[in-house]
Formats: structure tokens, C-alpha cells, sequence
């Protein structure tokens, strides 16, 4: 990357509009000469230019780009930091180590908040910066029942403030069970969503003559609230279509903002889904029948589900330390069968759309999150050049590559001696 | 077997010195090494020949605008302008062609999709030695999984039991040719492999149950006790048949089914297959086998390989590696993405790329990639004619297969794969699969896309 210095025009630009709003003024930084993909009905845009400042998009393509920092991008590709989700990232250090993991909890329930455990210093988490994945929707494993409590999104910046929303999303876990009928849990969770709708037509009718109702709701009644106001998304995990039929009914009984996960026998009933606008989170590399509620999974379910019209997220769900992969699962769509920009739309802006996040898209006044490509992004052969989340520059280092260095670079000295 | 021209002359000799009767010996007591025997048949092939395409022969070499010719399941010759009569010419202008796909590593069958505790078969966990189960015994044939595989380039895969004990059993060398037993997959002549178990698997599972191995020690004291009472076995045998050769009339060894398979290693007919990540557990496990006399094989998910990469060479071990699998067990938080890479620089090494997923095993092209690249990007200087080296030559070296597949040489079986373009691309697709010249998979013709018994029908 070459750094240019900036013009004096630009100087005396930017002087003068220091002058105009503030005496502090926040670094701006340019990215020019850029092949921008944006994840927006734009599409690519060759030979452009993208401003930042104060962590926001601020300009695409101005007529004269300038900044403190001018990068040329030399015809490189720019994209939106691709977005993970429905993931453990964070939540877990080592999986078989029980003291380093908070992504299960036996007592999960509706009010359930994991982010109380994020721990964004995790080793995953630079890891997880290698395959230009800017920002994180997490989830927890669950528990024993069916509510797996809330996500949270994450910038994958690694600092301390880095989650940026908890409470964002009620997730449930529906299907097969180990014990039991499946129909217990579909139906608790649709008794769960009628009752608190009930009880809150109950209470506005009397409301009226009891004005001073000064019962504070529990917390549980207020997350269901959230949900049936639309407010809320409800996440459900779930991979049979017949379930997916009853969620349906649901959506549409109720009027709420519903999401899919997994969904593996989805494709069964695309048309529906698409009818009803659900999107689904689908991960794009299951392609054996697993179970008897995943007789259909195959690599060209994304983008038979796109082609349905389906908004579809592609994901890692479940995972954790191999999120970084996640470009490679939108590859592999667009090898079986997804349109290349609906498949990056899977990881940028559907994700941003389906769970309410403010990036994803490179356009003016969305999150300044972007990667720099030296190819394609979605090819094995290209790598991350440069990434930004929120206007910062980040690093991809990460401890793997100091264990690398340390052993490819042998001194007389035993290897402990290399930092 | 190199024993019977020493016992011929043993028995010239016990004549002349003890001048008993062959005639009052019992019949001679033989341990029938193969009771499973392979029946694999060819499928229908014709001679074919593909042409104008890139081909990388598995043995270092890449070359353009080649021709592959295909005759009698055996490769008859790969060059440039070649031609046959008769031959069925496929045009392969723009196309790929590389050696089958081997994966040492895989449990299709014995943990097939469905996931199923009906099916469950993978993992004898009732004891830290079970040296006596075979994996053959629990391949479902019908596993789905054998049929994606083959639409990813496996033409052939060893199916391992799990890694629960400390030395799990058998297993067993598969063609990836559709079939209603396993019998009818079996590899012809390849060897067995046995696997083993070093670190938290076992230590774990049986130190829950307040058994040994509790510990690594306990790890360790396990295989030991277990190849001292192998070598007591085999000592016995060796003197039944030594005393038999003599003239004498011995009474056989009590056959003992877990004994007879650590024979077959002490022997050199068994290979290892040895799941162990660490740096330092891998080189316990090298002088294990040097304690007993046998060779510790193939090092599975060995994911700190690359900090003893000079000690895996020198010792003539391969090591089966994933490109990125890391985080899940404490012994497997080393990972680095060059792992392979690192093993290969070294001289004489033996660098493999596994799966030990259904998943994956489809796409073992793809885990190549990631290594090739990752490692390109921090100073190696890979190249495909090479990589493809360690999921094909390096894997059937692995096996004690490598004079049958995994090259594109005169002679070797036609295990062939046509990738739509270049295989190490994330838009790679196999075309085309052949397993000894036949085609078993075409991407363009139903005709030749397998479905398992379990998956027709199904809506």
C-alpha cells in the first residue's frame, strides 16, 4: 500500500473546514482507486473512491477525495467487513476445557445474556480477523430447554468496549430432541407467545380504570413484549420443514419478526418463506442428511433459497475458532449455484439486515467496517490486505502467527528464547 | 512371507540332527491373516482417454496441454498428443486432472449419516486396549457419506475406529466404489492400519470411569503393557513354528484375536495410524515403537508437527494434518495455518492432508488450498504440482498403497479425477471420477451419480 501525502490542496481543504466545525477533528481517511463491491443496489464500483471519518462512511466516489490518510488502493477489492453469526465466538477459550467456556448454560431461559461472559481478548478472536470479518452476532450453545436466552454483536476489534448491543435477539432451539417429543417444545414456545398476548389484551381493557397499574413486569414478560411488538427478533434453530410450517402460521398469527437458523430442510418449503419474509441463517457447507430432520442439505441450498427469494445470511453456527472460514462457505455457494453478489450479500449486508446492525454496506453514514482484498475475497488464494472496523485500522496478526515465526526462524537457542 | 526358505532349511536340518518322523507332527496351526477377503470387481470401463488437459501426476510434476491415457484400469500413459483406438476421448481443453483423492483418515460408515446411535460403530469404548475390533466390521456400506466423497475426488479412504482408546483396532482401506458390502469395497493387498490414541481421548474417558489411563503416564503404561504381552505372543508363535519346522509336534498358542493384530504390527503387516496432536507425545510414540521393535507409522491430526518436523523425517513418519482445525481440546490450541507446509520442507518428510470429517473429506482440494496459500503468503513458495502431493502420493504412502494409487504413473491404477478447473480454486468441482479406469461419477450424467439405498425415496 503506498501512503500519499496529502495535496496542499487538500491541506488548505481541510484547514478550512477544521476551521468551519471544530478545533478537533477526527483523522479522515481515504481509500482510492478502489473496486468497491458495495452490497448495495450501486453494485461494484470501479476506480472509486471511499471517505471515512469519525468511524463512518462519510463520501463514496467525491469529486476530490481528501483526508489525512490517502490510501490507493491500486485497483484492489474493497468490501464491507463481512459479518458472522449465530456463533460461540468469545465465549469459549478451549472447548474441552470446562473452566474457559461460558457458551453453555444448563439454565438457560428467555432472559439468559451471554454477553455477560464475552471475553473479546479471546485468542479466536484475531484469528477470526484473518478472513476480514469485521463484526459478530453471538449466541450461546443453550441449555436443557428450549429458550437459549439473547445474542449480542460484537465488533471484532478485540478492545475492551467492543460489544456494541446485548439483548438483541431471543433465541430458541426447536426439533429433534435426545428424549421426548418435539411437539412439547414447538408447543411452549407458541403457548409462551399467545398467553403474553392474551394477558396483554387483558390488562389494556382494564387499564382504563385502573390508571395507577404500577406493576413493574419481569423481566421475561418484558423480552416476550419486545418480541410480540416486533421489536425484538425471535432466532429459532430448527431444520425440519414441518417445523418450519408451524413457525410460519406463527409469524403470521402474530406479526413478529422471525428468524431462521440452520434450517437445513428449508429449501423444502422456499416459497413460503420467501411469501412470509423470513430470512434464513443458513450454514452453506452441510451437505450430508444428519439427521432425519436434515434428509435435505446440500451445498446449493443458499442459493436455492436466494433464487426463491429467500434473504439468506451464511454462517458458521455453533462454531467458534473456524469463523474465519466463513468467506470460503460464501465461495463455495456461489460454486453451487448462488449469484456472487447475493452470496456476498449472505455476508455483509443480509446479515446487517436480518439482526438490525449498521454496517454492511459501503454507503454514506453506515460504520466505516472494510476490508481490502488482494483478490477475490471469496478465494483461497486471496488475503486480507488492510481492514477497518469503525474508521480503525486492525490487525490480522495473531498468536498462531507468532508460533509460526518462532519455529520457522531456528536459532542456536531453544525456541523459547523467540518472542 | 521371508519365514518359509529358513524353515525349509530348518526342517532339512532337524532331520539330519534329530531324525524324528514329519509323520507323528499334528496339522500345522496357521492364523488365516485375511478371513474378510476383499471381492472388489472393476466397474464396466472402457479405454479411455482424456485430453489437452493440465495434469498433475501426484509426483511433483505438472504438465500442460496433456493427455491421460486410460486402458485395462491401469494409467497406460500420460504425455502429450496421444492416442488410441477405440479409445472413449474425452475433450479436457481447460480442465485439471489429478491423481484420485486418498483420505487416511475417515469414519464413513462406522459413524454414517444419519447420525444414529443405531449406528453408532466407530468407538469400542469398553476398554483402553481393543486391539481385536476391526473398523470393516461396522462399515455400513450405505453410509450417504461415501457418496459425497466421491463427488469431491475420493477414489480411496482408510476407515479408522474412533480415538476413545489407547489402541482403538483395525482399520481398513476402502475403493470408494458403491457396493452392498464391504467386502466388495475392500482395497485388494492393501495393508491394515492400527489405530492408536495418544493424550486426552482416552486419559479422559477412562479416567472418568477411575480406571487407567487416568494420565498420560497412564497412557503410556497402557501401550506398553499391551506390546509386552504382543511380544510374548509373538514369541511363542515364532517358537510353535520354529519347533514345527523342526519336526517336532508343538502345541499352538491359545489364539488371541487383540494379540494376533499387535503381532501383525511387530511383524511389519500392520501400519500405525496414531491420533496424537503433540510435539512431545508424537516423540514418546516414535521411541515406543522403537522399544518394541516396530515402526510408529502415521501421525494423525498432528497438529504440532511442525515443531518437530526434523524428528518426522528422520524417522520416516508421516504426519496427516488438518489446515486450520484448532481450539476445540487444549492439545490442539497450537495450531498454526502452515502446519503442513512446515512439516513438508523438510527432507525425506511425508506431509498429508486429512479430514476425519464427512464433511471436509469432500473438499480436500479445498484444505490443500488453504495451506498452499497461507503458507505462499508467508514465504513458502508452494506449487499445485506439489501440494497435491499430500493428499494423494503422500497419502497412499501412508497406507503401504503407494505402488498401486496415488500417481499418475504407467502401471498404477487408473484412480482418476477431472476438476472443472484449477482444484485448488474455491470454485473447483470434480467433473469426472474413475476408480481403476472406471468411471464412477460424472457431474453432467445421472447416470453415474450413485444414491445410497437410504437416501431414495426420501422427500
Amino acid at each position: 500500500m503506498t501512503l500519499f501525502n496529502k495535496s496542499a490542496l487538500a491541506l488548505s481543504l481541510s484547514m478550512s473546514l477544521a476551521l468551519v466545525t471544530s478545533a478537533v477533528k477526527a483523522e479522515t481517511i481515504a481509500i482510492i482507486h478502489a473496486t468497491v463491491h458495495t452490497a448495495t443496489e450501486q453494485g461494484v464500483l470501479k476506480d472509486a473512491s471511499v471517505v471515512i471519518e469519525d468511524g463512518k462512511i462519510v463520501a463514496i466516489n467525491p469529486l476530490l477525495p481528501t483526508a489525512d490518510t490517502i490510501i490507493d488502493a491500486k485497483g484492489a477489492i474493497l468490501t464491507p467487513g463481512f459479518i458472522a453469526s449465530m456463533n460461540d465466538l468469545g465465549l469459549v477459550e478451549i472447548g474441552a476445557v470446562a473452566s474457559s467456556r461460558d457458551a453453555y448454560e444448563k439454565e438457560a431461559d428467555v432472559v439468559f445474556d451471554p454477553s455477560l461472559a464475552y471475553n473479546p481478548k479471546a485468542s479466536s478472536v484475531p484469528f477470526a480477523r484473518k478472513g476480514g470479518i469485521t463484526r459478530n452476532v453471538v449466541s450461546s450453545g443453550g441449555g436443557e430447554g428450549i429458550f437459549a436466552g439473547q445474542t449480542f454483536t460484537v465488533d471484532l476489534s478485540g478492545d475492551w468496549d467492543s460489544i456494541l448491543a446485548a439483548n438483541t435477539g431471543l433465541v430458541v432451539a426447536l426439533g429433534a430432541k435426545e428424549e421426548g417429543s418435539r411437539a412439547a417444545g414447538m408447543q411452549q414456545l407458541i403457548h409462551k407467545l399467545e398467553d403474553a398476548k392474551k394477558a396483554q389484551a387483558k390488562k389494556s381493557k382494564t387499564k382504563k380504570t385502573a390508571e395507577d397499574d404500577s406493576e413493574v413486569p419481569s423481566r421475561e414478560d418484558e423480552i416476550i413484549h419486545a418480541v410480540l411488538a416486533g421489536e425484538k427478533p425471535l432466532i429459532i434453530d430448527v431444520d425440519r420443514a414441518s417445523d418450519i410450517l408451524h413457525l410460519i402460521k406463527l409469524k403470521q398469527d402474530l406479526g413478529i419478526d422471525l428468524i431462521l437458523v440452520n434450517a437445513a430442510d428449508a429449501v423444502l418449503v422456499a416459497d413460503k418463506l420467501a411469501q412470509a419474509n423470513i430470512p434464513v441463517v443458513i450454514d452453506s457447507m452441510r451437505n450430508l442428511p444428519e439427521s432425519f430432520d436434515a434428509l435435505h442439505n446440500s451445498l446449493e441450498n443458499a442459493g436455492k433459497l436466494a433464487n426463491a427469494g429467500v434473504k439468506v445470511a451464511i454462517a458458521l453456527p455453533g462454531d467458534s475458532h473456524g469463523i474465519y472460514a466463513l468467506r470460503f462457505s460464501a465461495g463455495n455457494a456461489v460454486a453451487n449455484g448462488m449469484n456472487y453478489d447475493d452470496a456476498l450479500a449472505a455476508v455483509t449486508a443480509n446479515v446487517a439486515d436480518i439482526f438490525h446492525l449498521d454496517s454492511g454496506r459501503i454507503a454514506v453514514g453506515k460504520s466505516a467496517d472494510l476490508v481490502l482484498w488482494s483478490g477475490d475475497p471469496f478465494e483461497f488464494s486471496s488475503k486480507v490486505q488492510k481492514m477497518w472496523i469503525a474508521g480503525e485500522e486492525q490487525s490480522t496478526d495473531s498468536r498462531q502467527d507468532k508460533l509460526r515465526d518462532r519455529y520457522l526462524h531456528k536459532t542456536a537457542m531453544p525456541e523459547a528464547y523467540s518472542r | 512371507m521371508a519365514k518359509v526358505m529358513p524353515s525349509l532349511v530348518a526342517v532339512a536340518l532337524s532331520t539330519v540332527i534329530v531324525g524324528c518322523s514329519p509323520a507323528q507332527q499334528d496339522p500345522k496351526i496357521t492364523i488365516n491373516t485375511n478371513p474378510y477377503p476383499s471381492t472388489y470387481q472393476i466397474l464396466p470401463n472402457s479405454t479411455t482417454l482424456l485430453k489437452n488437459a493440465i495434469v498433475l501426476t501426484g509426483t511433483g510434476e505438472r504438465i500442460d496441454d496433456a493427455d491421460v491415457l486410460i486402458k485395462d484400469g491401469k494409467i497406460s500413459a500420460v504425455g502429450q498428443q496421444l492416442s488410441a483406438a477405440g479409445a472413449v476421448v474425452i475433450d479436457a481443453k481447460g480442465k485439471w486432472i489429478t491423481p484420485g483423492i486418498i483420505d487416511v483418515h475417515s469414519h464413513l460408515g462406522v459413524y454414517p449419516s444419519p447420525n444414529a446411535e443405531s449406528h453408532n460403530d466407530g468407538n469400542e469404548m469398553t476398554n483402553p486396549v481393543t486391539a481385536e475390533v476391526w473398523a470393516e466390521h461396522s462399515v455400513w456400506p450405505q453410509d450417504p457419506g461415501f457418496n459425497r466423497a466421491r463427488e469431491g475426488g475420493i477414489t480411496t479412504l482408510q476407515i479408522l475406529p474412533g480415538s476413545a482408546n489407547l489402541i482403538g483396532g483395525r482399520g481398513v482401506t476402502l475403493k470408494n466404489v458403491p457396493a452392498t458390502t464391504m467386502q466388495a469395497m475392500k482395497f485388494p493387498a492393501a495393508p491394515y492400519g492400527l489405530k492408536m490414541a495418544c493424550g486426552e481421548n482416552p486419559k479422559s474417558l477412562y479416567g472418568s470411569r477411575n480406571e487407567l489411563p487416568m494420565t498420560r503416564m497412564g497412557n503410556m503404561a497402557g501401550y506398553r503393557t499391551a506390546f509386552i504381552q504382543a511380544t510374548e505372543y509373538k514369541r511363542a508363535w515364532d517358537k510353535y513354528d520354529a519347533d514345527y519346522a523342526a519336526g517336532k509336534n508343538p502345541v499352538a498358542p491359545e489364539r488371541d484375536l487383540m494379540k494376533d493384530t499387535l503381532k501383525g504390527v511387530l511383524e511389519g503387516d500392520i501400519l500405525i495410524h496414531n491420533h496424537c496432536y503433540k510435539a512431545e507425545e508424537m516423540a514418546m510414540m516414535i521411541d515406543l515403537g522403537k522399544e518394541f521393535g516396530y515402526h510408529a507409522g502415521t501421525f494423525h491430526h498432528a497438529v504440532e508437527a511442525y515443531k518437530i518436523a526434523d524428528l518426522l523425517a528422520e524417522n520416516g513418519n508421516c504426519a496427516a494434518m488438518w489446515p486450520d482445525w484448532w481450539g476445540f481440546k487444549l492439545e490442539a490450541y497450537d495450531m498454526v495455518l502452515e502446519n503442513v507446509a512446515m512439516v513438508d520442507a523438510v527432507k525425506n518428510s511425508c506431509a498429508v492432508v486429512h479430514s476425519d470429517s464427512g464433511v471436509t473429506i469432500q473438499r480436500l482440494n479445498q484444505e490443500t488450498a488453504k495451506i498452499m496459500h497461507n503458507a505462499n503468503a508467508n514465504g513458502f513458495n508452494l506449487k499445485a504440482e506439489h501440494v497435491i502431493g499430500w493428499i494423494t502420493a503422500n497419502a497412499a504412502k501412508s497406507l503401504g498403497i503407494s505402488d498401486k494409487t496415488g500417481s499418475l504413473e504407467k502401471g498404477k491404477n487408473a484412480d482418476v479425477v477431472l476438476w472443472n478447473t484449477n482444484p485448488f480454486s474455491v470454485y473447483a468441482q470434480a467433473e469426472q471420477v474413475f476408480i481403476d479406469g472406471a468411471k464412477v461419477y460424472d457431474r453432467q450424467d445421472p447416470a453415474y451419480q450413485a444414491q445410497s439405498d437410504f437416501m431414495l425415496g426420501q422427500e
